[in-house]
């Protein structure tokens, strides 16, 4: 057995775990778990745009297509591509090359910026344009009842999706920078995994976002 | 001991999982430009939703299998997702079937499947506010 895995073994071994093994299947385990209130947290948000959809059809037809669809497109592209490079990353991680890992990480952070700028583009259009939740509704584009209550829901889903966002980036760019310092080796890196599991969730999350508000 | 053993699989896996995450990257791209595309033709009767919908849950399941490496962990972790996405399905299955089952005058008004709340709900343009309820004189 060689030097390295003798020394660094213990060290990142909690004294309640019996091997690195054990331990990392319940940090993944736990990660999945929290994974699971998030899914169920969203469903929640996917619930109620469903049952309003349903009973106000066509002002949520009308309101969708409203929307700029080609931001949601480049949005989409932009989110699976960053999870693509945190994917690439953790490989890197997996062969004990944090430099690699930091590089891929902040690639991902800045691909989250580019979502978040035009999050901010398309955010401030509806700001002018009245396109508001609920009694702030001012515009006079769509007139049906189902309007209003197109845009509560498009704010709270997006919104609640970009809070994520900030936190998956803020997540990623930490452990990008401790990778890069060469904090985890070749036998621990679950830190860099379970940040790319909470990155991969925003991404999954999304995907239904996009065509849910988008395109249908 | 599976100190030097344990770390050739890992070395061998490396190889083909860079080439496994490039091709499920392409792929991820391919399926948004798809559902995209799909969504300008106006699919009738709600097969559009059901389109878009379908391909959001095969780009999941590729992010969820692949990135996410349940392809190759098993056990409990593909077992807490499975158990979430039940709970998914009955939260919101449940819940429409509920609203698509209801008697019409509990619908909110303006809705689909709501009673009328005015005459002009029969043809004029201007839109139908909630029904004075006779505060006023």
């Amino acid at each position: 057995m060689s030097e390295t895995t003798a020394t660094a073994a213990p060290s990142f071994l909690a004294h309640h775990f019996e091997s690195l093994e054990k331990q990392t299947h319940a940090a993944r385990l736990g990660m999945w778990l929290f994974l699971a209130t998030e899914i169920l947290l969203f469903t929640a948000l996917f619930t109620a745009y469903a049952v309003y959809r349903y009973l106000f059809t066509p002002d949520f037809q009308a309101a969708s297509r409203d929307l700029a669809t080609w931001i949601g497109l480049v949005n989409t592209l932009v989110l699976v591509t960053s999870s693509f490079t945190v994917a690439m990353g953790y490989g890197r991680a997996v062969r004990g090359d944090g430099k690699g890992t930091r590089a891929l990480f902040l690639v991902s952070v800045l691909l989250a910026l580019v979502f978040l700028g035009f999050k901010v583009v398309e955010y401030s259009h509806h700001f002018h344009a009245g396109e508001l939740p609920g009694r702030l509704y001012v515009s006079t584009r769509l007139q049906g009842p189902g309007a209003p209550i197109f845009y509560a829901l498009y704010f709270l889903i997006t919104g609640l999706h970009a809070v994520h966002v900030v936190v998956g980036m803020t997540i990623l760019a930490v452990i990008g920078l401790r990778a890069g310092r060469g904090a985890y080796t070749r036998e621990y890196h679950v830190p860099v995994e379970l940040a790319g599991l909470y990155w991969h969730l925003v991404d999954l999350i999304w995907i239904f976002v996009f065509p849910l508000v988008y395109l249908i | 001991m599976a100190g030097p053993g344990a770390v050739a699989p890992v070395e061998h896996a490396h190889a083909s999982h860079v080439a496994r995450y490039a091709i499920v990257w392409i792929a991820l791209l391919a399926l948004t430009f798809a559902t995209w595309g799909l969504s300008r033709f106006h699919i009738p009767g709600g097969w559009g939703v059901a389109v878009a919908l379908g391909i959001a849950t095969a780009k999941s399941a590729l992010v969820a299998l692949f990135f996410m490496h349940l392809w190759d962990q098993r056990g409990a972790n593909r077992l807490v997702l499975v158990t979430s996405l039940v709970f998914v399905a009955l939260l919101v299955g449940l819940t429409l079937s509920d609203s698509a089952t209801r008697f019409p005058l509990s619908n909110p008004p303006g809705s689909e499947g709501a009673l009328p709340v005015g005459p002009t709900d029969y043809g004029g343009p201007p839109p139908v506010p909630p029904r004075d309820r006779g505060l006023t004189p």
